[in-house]
């Protein structure tokens, strides 16, 4: 038994190994100040949870880990954070996401997502919330 | 009992001996498909996808990434960009030239290798070039300083809406190296988009391709109104992999397709609207595909010079991504 026993040992320490060169050194990626923490230290993700519910984001976006009615008006908020553009019209850096929140008909004006009267506080907190969202899963 | 070793060594071994058979059969008498069209299967693209992944970070581990905040750099990168990069990469709102658009694997937009990549890593990649991908290797033909001039403007170029890029073009040549307007990293303005400033997006689809395609190979007039089918979702699958949505899009069941640059296309079919602004129709989707600037003025989604039978079998295929049961 011992000698079936020990190949898959050595593949699970040869797996562990690489998994710790990998761990190693991350370095940051090249373009900065992309993630929620280049949003002012108010903004508060688990205070933009529920704003998500409180505004009704829901009637048109699915977002991961926020339950309501499965709406597909807009696309999905998941990956949201490693989106380039946000409306295909803005960078996507958190100050931008921010604006487009607040209003985005002053961006787009035919878009059919509405102003909900966000105030910038409020804004910066979902900012937070959809750039912290854990990765959705890949496309298969 | 004492014999199940050696039984065991011999299948083994067997195995082996058919199992390399099999694999010269196949290479022999040309059964791998090499063409680009054939896209690889979900296996065989994420084992390229890790080496080549896994190389890279542990090649590029020792390189110093240099200062690469300086405005000179970001402008001397920029117009190497334009006159190196931009043919097969493309810029935000700006396509890739056709013989691009071909290639397989598809070259990303530069925005996600800067989104996901460390400069070390992107650094090494412009120097050395990647096999079998297309993607040349520029050490013989820039110094270490210019690489590093491309890599400080990728990290700018996140930053970057379709409109600042168009307007920080020099005028004329590309290629002139005239130093641009003005690329400093700021928040975007595309709310003066001006509705008659569409160097880019007012040509037509059409006119694009016919354009820029060499003169024996012009199909795109050759097609009446009267020779369409309607739209197959299967040659539509096929299709897109000619025309780099992969490179933007996460698209189901598509390999290679896991980027983020516009939205994931998962559900399309059941989305009310196209780029927010349309209602979603095959037809609309159509047109769309064929001209997004016309759709929408500024958008980052360029026109990507699709047929129209392209079009409609693309948008077929986009029919079918339904979550709904």
């Amino acid at each position: 038994m011992r000698l079936i026993a020990r190949p898959p040992l050595i593949l699970l320490g040869a797996a562990a190994l690489s998994l710790l060169a990998a761990c190693g050194d991350e370095r940051p990626p090249l373009a900065q100040n992309l993630s929620a923490d280049a949003l002012p230290s108010t903004a508060n993700a688990a205070r933009g949870r529920q704003l998500v519910s409180k505004h009704g984001c829901l009637a048109c976006h699915a977002v991961p880990t926020v339950r309501g009615p499965a709406s597909a008006v807009g696309p999905p908020l998941d990956n949201l954070g490693r989106q380039a553009y946000l409306t295909g019209l803005l960078p996507n850096t958190p100050a931008n996401l921010v604006r487009w929140l607040m209003d985005p008909p002053a961006i787009n004006p035919r878009t059919a997502m509405p102003n909900v009267g966000l105030s910038q506080a409020e804004a910066q907190d979902i900012a937070a919330f959809l750039l912290s969202l854990p990765k959705g899963q890949e496309a298969q | 009992m004492r014999r199940w070793p050696r039984i065991a060594a011999w299948c083994v071994a067997a195995l082996a001996v058919a199992g390399a058979a099999v694999g010269s059969a196949v290479v022999y008498f040309g059964w791998y498909d090499v063409s680009a069209t054939g896209p690889h299967t979900m296996p065989v693209y994420a084992l390229l996808d890790v080496a080549s992944t896994r190389s890279v970070k542990l090649r590029s581990a020792d390189i110093k990434v240099p200062d690469l905040d300086s405005p000179q750099r970001i402008r001397r990168g920029d117009a190497l960009y334009r006159a190196h990069c931009a043919q097969c990469h493309g810029g935000p709102g700006q396509a890739p030239e056709p013989y691009a658009l071909g290639l397989n694997p598809p070259p990303p937009p530069l925005v996600t290798s800067a989104r996901e990549r460390p400069a070390a890593e992107v650094f090494w990649i412009i120097r050395q070039g990647i096999k079998m991908t297309g993607m040349p290797a520029w050490q013989y033909r820039m110094t270490d300083e210019q690489i590093w001039d491309v890599v400080g403007y990728l990290r700018v170029l996140p930053t970057l809406s379709a409109q600042q890029y168009r307007d920080a073009a020099p005028s004329g040549d590309p290629a002139s190296g005239a130093a641009p307007a003005s690329i400093a990293p700021t928040e975007a303005r595309p709310s003066g988009v001006r509705a008659g400033d569409r160097r880019v997006g007012e040509m037509g689809a059409g006119e694009m391709g016919v354009a820029n395609m060499p003169a024996g190979d012009v199909r795109v007039g050759d097609v009446r109104a009267g020779d369409m089918r309607l739209g197959d979702a299967k040659a539509g699958r096929d299709a897109l992999q000619q025309y780099l949505c992969v490179t933007c899009h996460a698209i189901p069941g598509v390999p290679g397709a896991r980027h983020y640059v516009g939205p994931s296309l998962d559900g399309m079919a059941d989305r009310s609207r196209i780029a927010g602004v349309v209602p979603n129709s095959p037809d609309s989707m159509q047109q769309w595909l064929m001209d997004p600037q016309r759709i929408k003025p500024g958008t980052a989604m360029p026109a990507l010079g699709l047929r129209e039978q392209d079009a409609r079998d693309i948008a077929a295929f986009l029919q079918t991504l339904s979550n709904v049961e």
